[in-house]
């Protein structure tokens, strides 16, 4: 599982296993892999370890936590996006892709550099990930 | 704004008149509004470009002299911007960030952290910052609904390196960590200016509760740290029964150290020698106080105990 996360991540978006060297991954319920400390205590169990880094099933699905923390290392499967769908995107509103090398499942989606977290690519069109309690109406971008 | 003086009750202004320094100057700031601050969450982001990105917008913002990565601004939307967004800055309370600041070089040589009560996650997202996300943070709290907002915050400042716990830290289970923060359960007599209005909780009969319970968190505490251990006692509250009675209480009852605080340029005071009859202990000297006329900020206490 672990070294799945790790070549789904480098595969993907060009983020080197060298940037979780740090951290372990932990396995939990319905398929949520989290990155968290390198060590952590047996008792008393935690409710959570570290921050949820992917969900996997079917596909591999990152979060925008994760794409927040490390995406200044990716390199490709990035949408940048302008001022004004930077500010839909933190929204939750979907964006037209435009002109992008990335190809269609889950990207980066980044404004002047700034990772802003997933998006999901399919048929021109990207779709913001952003989990509804994170969303933000942005005055200032 | 005198509207809030008028709203603290006789009580608490005969408690307090007699062991501020200048009781007019404090009263009146209890009912002026307090800066709002935020820190740049260095897991994410840098001073620099943050503060390139702010003057960008226009904002003026002031970094405070005594840590480099906490800002004031007057600028109301600050919580509008895209680093609030992105949890490149944090918004806290200046004096919140005080514990964190005065562990930071023993943080980051600590191998594992426990937070007690962690909830909703300033200062241990804050001391994650400072170990740069390497080590162990537990972060404990009781209430399951604050752990939410603990969570939340974790997942947006990318506090990777802590694991969340929910347990009264009274039942926590024998361990020995090198560093442990109480930032205690209080009546929060301090925050007064940022919720415009004391709490209707505020009794002197909530406060000896508060107490008790302390009393109690504090010596379970000590018993969770490492020998060569440290601690970092703290509320947000001036009532002496939460602050230096409860450092002596500990001390009464462990063999604790109390060591010496100092915050270079931050206006820090002496703490109570006695109270309502109760001498405290010479070593309860270490201990200090935030005065929120004396810096502009909220009111605080705090007590860094070694083992
Ligand atoms: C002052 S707040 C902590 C604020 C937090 N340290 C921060 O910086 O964001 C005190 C916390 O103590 C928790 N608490 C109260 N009694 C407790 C107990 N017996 N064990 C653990 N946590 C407790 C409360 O739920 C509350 O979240």
């Amino acid at each position: 599982m672990k070294k799945e996360i790790l070549h789904y991540f480098r595969e993907r978006f060009g983020i080197p296993p060298s940037c979780f060297q740090t951290f372990s991954l932990y396995a939990a319920s319905r398929g949520r892999i989290y990155v968290g400390p390198e060590t952590t205590i047996p008792r008393p169990e935690p409710v959570s370890v570290g921050i949820l880094a992917a969900r996997t099933g079917n596909a591999i699905k990152p979060t925008t936590a994760i794409l927040q923390l490390l995406g200044r290392h990716a390199t490709r499967n990035i949408v940048r996006i302008s001022r004004k769908d930077a500010e839909k995107f933190a929204g939750g509103q979907d964006l037209k892709a435009g002109e992008t090398e990335a190809t269609e499942g889950y990207v980066l989606v980044s404004y002047q550099d700034t990772p802003l977290g997933c998006g999901f690519l399919k048929g021109g069109t990207v779709r913001s990930m952003i989990p509804k309690a994170k969303r933000l109406q942005l005055k200032f971008l | 704004m005198s509207t809030m003086v008028t709203g603290i009750p006789k009580v608490f202004r005969q408690r307090y008149a007699s062991l501020v320094d200048d009781p007019e100057a404090f009263f009146s700031c209890l009912g002026s509004m307090q800066p709002r601050s935020f820190r740049v969450n260095t897991l994410k982001s840098g001073r620099k470009h943050v503060v390139e990105r702010f003057e960008g917008y226009g904002f003026e913002i002031k970094q405070v002299p005594w840590y480099r990565d906490a800002f004031v601004s007057a600028e109301p939307d600050v919580g509008s911007t895209l680093e609030h967004f992105t949890g490149e800055i944090y918004m806290q309370e200046l004096v919140s960030m005080l514990p964190p600041v005065v562990l930071r070089k023993d943080l980051m040589k600590a191998k594992n952290v426990l937070d007690g009560c962690a909830a909703p996650g300033s200062k241990a997202t804050q001391m994650a910052a400072i170990m740069g996300n390497m080590g162990l943070i537990v972060a404990n709290d009781v209430s399951y609904s604050r752990i939410k907002a603990l969570k939340f915050n974790q997942e947006k400042t990318g506090a990777a390196n802590m694991v969340i716990t929910n347990l009264d830290l009274r039942n926590f289970p024998q361990h020995n960590f090198d560093i442990v923060l109480l930032d205690a359960p209080c009546s929060a007599e301090g925050t007064i200016r940022k919720s415009c209005g004391i709490s209707e909780m505020w009794s002197e009969r909530h406060i000896k509760k508060l107490s008790s319970l302390q009393k109690q968190l504090i010596v379970k505490a000590f018993d969770l740290m490492s020998p060569g251990g440290l601690m970092v006692y703290s509320t947000c509250t001036f009532a002496p029964e939460e602050n230096e009675s409860v450092v002596n209480h500990l001390v009464e009852k462990r063999p604790a150290r109390l060591e010496e605080i100092d915050v270079p340029g931050f206006r820090l005071s002496d703490p109570l020698q006695e109270w309502r009859g109760e001498t405290f202990s010479e070593k309860i000297k270490n201990c200090i106080r935030v005065w929120p006329h004396h810096n502009n900020t909220g009111g605080f206490f705090m007590a860094r105990v070694g083992k």
